[in-house]
């Protein structure tokens, strides 16, 4: 599905990503941990394709397909999607008006939380609460059919209750629809909500430890911190 | 929107070409209305010789419609209307001012004076659409009465090489006015004031203004708040630059002259931000498909696409 080859990306002239490997194959969850700073949001931003964040070496590949060069748009049109941890505010245009460019077709929310239906009609991210702001990503993300999604951070700010119900709609709307996922996160409740097939810590710009048991590396992070990571005793499975 | 057959008052250059009453609704040219009904001199300012006068004198299920075009060449347009809806009455009014064609160098200087008499509301949608070679100038007066409501929508998207709108409210007790302006200026220089009176205690107005500039367009807009009593105001005034050769001024004025009165206001002036747009990109949307819903949104159009109206390069500053 992807596959991610020897990639360093800079931002403003900060070496940030020092040649990160990483494939997730079609319908896996992968979790990708770290400590604050450790370069997982500009993944996923490189990922994307944001200009911001230059490629200075190495490949993606999506679908059997180089898309290093490709634009932000170009990307979103071959399926692969990012829920932003901070998505800006977008003043004036509301999130059913976004839905129906999207999607071309009148916004549907079904199967979603009723709780969330009101925001539809409200500028996206005006005021929205944490919860919302999720519950607009999401429903974004579902209605451009992706192939791949990047969840950067999608449970901060969300209570348990919000997060299980947003995970059940992941779970069908997503998982079901045998969609793969990177999830980065710094909370365990989502890694049990979506049981992540394979896990991987990032440290300094780099992916340390990969396991396709996420509670050893959870547990071992829980215990000793990320400074564990950096010895891994679980890299067996290394990609 | 009525079509053109069911159009209430219109005038197509200098000449009147329809006339539809309605039950409840009076119509007549204004200077015929200057001739017969002897009140209506008090709000005219001088004899007015085009322009129509609308008094509803009931509820009118339907929006009345007035259409003021330019059809031909040279033509100098000068309507003096004025609109009066009666006490507890319901009304909505759409009123169009355009030109038919390019190149007809026309001239539009309309004065409007709107009369929303005690526990009356009135909904009124203004639309302009001009070419370039055109003149055009816009005074608006509105009086509300006492617990009167207005709902007032003007937008411009065509502009003319030269714009002047004036806009100056006028409220009584307990009257309440929710005002919104909208242009968009290619090539165009664009002068609008106006003015809010809150005279009764218990007035509040909202005034919302919203102007997008584009190629060498200079937009100046004064926007000023007044309360003569204890009343509620706020100014909202919202500026788009999108090219680096057209200049935005706002300069919202609040003055306060009754301590139990609350005026505030906001403004800003920018581009689009370039994290707002790499934001819709990741939605599959291309560069120009952002810039238009932003500004489609922005402007409060539903109906309107910008699409194609100027190339991305020209965003970035």
């Amino acid at each position: 599905m992807i596959e991610i080859k020897n990639l360093s990306v800079k931002v403003h002239e900060k070496n940030i990503l020092k040649g990160v490997d990483l494939e997730i194959r079609e319908g896996e969850v992968h979790a990708l941990l770290g400590p604050n700073a450790s370069g997982k949001s500009t993944l996923a931003y490189a990922i994307m394709g944001f200009p911001e964040y230059e490629v200075t070496s190495g490949e993606i590949w999506f679908e059997g397909k180089n898309i290093t060069n490709l634009s932000i748009e170009e990307r979103a049109k071959l399926g692969m999607a990012l829920a932003f941890q901070n998505p800006p505010s977008v003043k004036g245009v509301t999130l059913s008006a976004l839905l129906e460019t999207i999607s071309k077709q009148t916004s549907n929310v079904k199967g979603f939380p009723m709780a969330f239906s009101e925001i539809l009609e409200r500028e996206i991210n005006v005021g929205f609460s944490g919860g919302e702001r999720k519950f607009s990503e999401l429903v974004q993300i579902i209605s451009l059919k992706p192939r791949f999604v990047i969840l950067d951070e999608f449970d901060a700010g969300l209570d348990i209750i919000n997060l299980e119900r947003l995970t059940f709609v992941m779970q069908d709307k997503l998982l079901c629809n045998n969609v793969s996922i990177l999830l980065i996160t710094h909370r365990g409740n989502i890694l049990q909500f979506l049981e992540p097939d394979v896990a991987h810590v990032m440290l300094n710009g780099k992916i340390e430890c990969n396991s396709d048991n996420w509670r050893k590396i959870w547990r071992t992070i829980m215990r000793h911190g990320y400074e564990k990571c950096k010895k891994c005793e679980f890299s067996s499975s290394k990609q | 929107m009525k079509s053109a057959r069911n159009v209430n008052f219109l005038q197509v250059n200098n000449e009147i070409r329809r006339l539809l009453a309605e039950e409840g609704v009076i119509i007549l040219p204004s200077s015929q209305a200057y001739k017969k009904l002897k009140w209506t001199r008090d709000h005219f300012e001088m004899k007015p010789e085009e322009g129509y006068f609308i008094w509803v004198k009931k509820q009118v299920i339907h929006p009345l419609t007035t259409c003021i075009t330019i059809s031909s060449p040279r033509i100098s347009q000068n309507p003096r209307n004025l609109i009066v809806v009666e006490k507890n009455v319901q009304a909505e009014v759409h009123s169009i001012c355009n030109t038919m064609k390019r190149n007809l160098h026309g001239s539009h200087i309309g004065h409007t004076k709107v009369i929303v008499k005690e526990q009356s509301t009135l909904q009124m949608k203004h639309f302009h659409k001009w070419e370039k070679g055109d003149t055009v100038g816009s005074s608006l007066q509105f009086h509300l009465q006492k617990g009167a409501t207005l709902s007032h929508v003007y937008k411009c998207l065509d502009v003319p090489e030269k714009l002047k709108t004036e806009l100056d409210s006028f409220l009584d007790s307990h009257s309440s006015a929710n005002i919104k302006t909208a242009v968009l200026a290619k090539r165009g220089n664009i002068n609008m004031h106006d003015s809010t009176f809150l005279n009764g205690e218990g007035s509040s107005a909202t005034m919302r203004v919203r102007m997008v500039a584009d190629q060498e367009s200079k937009i100046v807009s004064h926007s000023k708040m007044i309360a003569n009593n204890a009343g509620i105001g706020h100014l909202d005034c919202m500026g788009l630059l999108l090219s680096e050769k057209s200049s935005i001024s706002t300069a919202p004025e609040l003055m306060n002259r009754n301590k139990n009165a609350t005026l505030t206001h906001e403004a800003s002036v920018g581009r689009i931000p370039k994290g707002t747009l790499n934001y819709l990109r990741s939605r599959g949307l291309t560069e120009d498909e952002a810039i238009d819903l932003i500004i489609t949104g922005f402007l409060g159009e539903t109906a309107f696409s910008y699409k194609g109206r100027v190339p991305p390069s020209k965003i970035h500053m």
